[in-house]
């Protein structure tokens, strides 16, 4: 994602971790919710997403498990 | 454990402002921070309002599944304490602004609250962001949905928490209800969210000045440049703003010293009194001012919610090194102190980048080194200034050996992450921003003076009954005519070959040999060493016995070396045992980088020695 874009979750792979999965779910990262880009910092550091009222960083490595559907 | 006493728990999701809350009940002063993760222990105190009442405050935690350590001691403290009939009620404190972080937890505190037939009550904190910009709160709307009492308070303003303190008089009237007793998590977690987007406040109008910041602060360009500057205005300011201080606790010590030691009659006694109290009490106390003002700024970052920022933009060139953004905190407070830095660790949920943090943190420049450095470099380094004035050069030189032990650490921890095998499953890196907010000042000053007390009650008395020792050795058996010949002196020429390499004699081989205690007590050793009166308190005639010494200054930067890398310090190496409950990795520690400490310095006096 690009900053300033929103998506759509749509499921996680299969190959996250339950743990993470459960704990991004925990955080809002809902199927059926969107997740809006804010900030995609150059240099590989983390994006911060937001869902919901609530700012998250997530690693490419974790948000590369998270299948979305840009244009939310 | 059922102690007879009267308890109330204190539980929430991490930075929903728990720990203010706790302080704001208890009149205590836990560190509280604008960052998850602060709380890593269980904590408890007397409630003000009643008395008879004891609060436990617990880390705050995401979920009743744990994933990191940190979380793992609340869950584990709670689940015990529930079946504590000691324990009346249970405080459940929610971040109002940010409903969806914390309803899941919430409702799996409700559900277990009821099976274990222990009355909760929800505190919707930060009720106050919500009031500033006209945002409705239903607080009766969502107590009926959770089945449970919910009360909308402000632990920062205090609004609600005379309320608060009125329910907790009377526990038996908390209603227990079994409404989620049998509920399994995964309904739990679809309820919350259905929950969180019913009550929690629309519209994005809390977001936009954190957005509008964050575009400034982790901005590619600007992002970068800020936080070196920041950086760098941290490490100026330890020498510029705490000078006045320092000068002023100096000043008194020797008017003391200069009013009380005529008038004692017995020369040995006045001789005690003047190098060994005033000596031992001057060696710790002078740096107290700079142990305040480092724990200031560093307690501004944190509440501020930059630390959070700071520990996004640094995940990358950590990942390099083995590390996690996350290992940042722990790392920068490990520059006020390893202790609270070890603790801080086990807010990092992958345990290998744990174990690799815990080896980075004591290659960080803590408080205990900054006497030891502050003297070297006023010995070495000219205290003139360049660019207008902008650059100190003794700053300067402090930044460099700071960025020098944060270069050494970082270098071993990336050595050690490619050559270990990976025995444990890591995890990846999702960190909550919180949002920013102006810093609670009273609250900061409260956790600097607690750090600075910290320091003059655990580091102190080992300073001072080490300087005493080294007194006592260095004044007799012949009342301090001739040092070499003292007790202190037959110690130091037998180990004064192990430092020769470094161009040191054997004083200065004691004073390593003492710091071994703690780092800082190698200035009260010196000191003491060479008999200057009043050298603890004052470090200026210390300086200038230094700088009219043979000492070259090839042996000063390999001293700074020395005191970079060298693990001296006994109350970190236990707090590091116990944290990563390994003796074997401390003993390996501790050995490692004294060979790393001495064969570094070797290598720094040696090459000096070219140019020279």
């Amino acid at each position: 994602m690009k900053a300033g874009e929103a998506c759509e979750i749509l499921e996680y792979d299969g190959v996250l971790a339950e743990p993470y999965k459960v704990r991004l779910m925990e955080f809002g990262f809902h199927p059926g919710e969107t997740v809006i880009c804010l900030q995609a910092p150059s240099f590989g550091a983390p994006k911060v997403y937001r869902v919901s009222n609530t700012v998250f960083s997530l690693d490419d490595e974790v948000a590369s498990h998270v299948r979305v559907k840009s244009g939310a | 454990m059922p102690d007879g006493r009267r308890k109330t728990l204190l539980i929430g999701s991490p930075n929903s402002g728990k720990s203010l809350l706790f302080n704001r009940l208890t009149g205590m002063s836990h560190k509280v921070a604008n960052f998850p993760g602060i709380t890593v222990d269980v904590g408890m105190g007397a409630m003000q309002a009643l008395p008879d009442r004891q609060l436990v405050d617990f880390p705050g935690t995401y979920s009743l599944q744990a994933i990191s350590a940190e979380e793992q001691v609340a869950v584990v403290q709670f689940e015990r304490a529930l079946e504590d009939p000691d324990v009346e009620q249970v405080l459940c404190v929610i971040d109002a602004t940010r409903l969806e972080k914390s309803l899941y937890f919430t409702l799996q505190v409700i559900r277990d609250c009821q099976r274990s037939g222990k009355p909760v009550m929800v505190l919707a904190n930060m009720i106050d962001v919500l009031d500033r910009h006209d945002l409705p709160f239903d607080t009766v709307g969502l107590s009926d949905a959770l089945g449970v009492a919910v009360l909308a308070v402000s632990a920062r303003s205090g609004k609600g928490v005379a309320a608060l303190v009125e329910q907790l008089k009377t526990p038996d009237g908390i209603p227990v209800s079994a409404k989620f007793a049998g509920t399994p998590d995964e309904l739990l977690r679809g309820e919350a969210h259905q929950l969180a987007r019913r009550f929690g406040p629309k519209g994005d109008i809390l977001l936009k000045s954190q957005t509008r910041l964050d575009s400034f602060f982790l901005h590619s360009v600007t992002g970068g440049v800020s936080f070196f500057f920041i950086m760098y205005l941290l490490f100026q300011s330890i020498f510029t703003w705490s000078a006045p201080a320092m000068d002023a606790v100096e000043s008194l010590l020797g008017a003391l010293a200069g009013f009380v030691v005529p008038m004692i009659g017995n020369q040995v006694v006045a001789d005690f009194t003047s190098d060994a109290l005033f000596g031992g009490i001057g060696a710790f106390l002078v740096f107290v001012p700079q142990i305040f003002v480092l724990t200031f700024i560093i307690g501004l970052l944190e509440d501020s919610g930059y630390m959070a920022r700071a520990a996004l933009i640094c995940h990358k060139p950590l990942r390099v090194f083995g590390l996690t953004g996350k290992s940042f905190i722990p790392m920068l407070s490990g520059v006020a102190c390893a202790i609270p830095a070890i603790y801080a660790a086990r807010a990092i949920d992958s345990p290998r980048k744990r174990l690799l943090t815990y080896m980075a943190i004591p290659l960080m420049p803590c408080s205990a080194r900054l006497p030891v450095y502050t003297l070297l470099i006023a010995a070495f380094i000219p205290a003139g200034t360049a660019l207008g004035g902008l650059v100190g050069w003794q700053g300067l030189a402090m930044f460099c050996i700071y960025f020098f032990g944060m270069l050494v650490g970082l270098l071993v921890t990336g050595i050690v992450s490619r050559m270990s095998a990976d025995h444990y499953t890591d995890l990846p890196f999702v960190l909550e921003l919180p949002p920013y907010r102006v810093p609670g000042i009273v609250p900061i000053v409260r956790n600097s003076w607690n750090r600075s007390k910290h320091f003059i009650t655990k580091a102190g008395k080992i300073i001072f009954a080490v300087t005493l020792v080294i007194w006592v050795l260095g004044y007799f058996p012949n009342y301090g005519a001739n040092l070499g010949e003292s007790w202190l002196g037959t110690l130091g020429h037998w180990i004064e070959p192990v430092f020769e390499p470094i161009g040191l004699d054997w004083r200065y081989g004691v004073a390593i040999f003492t710091s071994f205690l703690a780092r800082e007590v190698f200035v009260g050793t010196l000191g003491t060493i060479f008999g200057i009166e009043g050298a603890d308190e004052n470090m200026v005639p210390l300086v200038q016995h230094i700088q009219a010494s043979d000492l070259a200054i090839g042996s000063g930067l390999a001293l700074l070396v020395f005191f970079a890398i060298a693990l001296q310090c006994v109350s970190t190496a236990a707090i590091l045992a116990k944290e990563s409950e390994s003796r074997s990795l401390t003993v390996k520690m501790l050995v490692g980088y004294f060979v790393l400490a001495y064969v570094a310095s070797i290598l720094v006096y040696q090459v000096a020695g070219l140019f020279s």
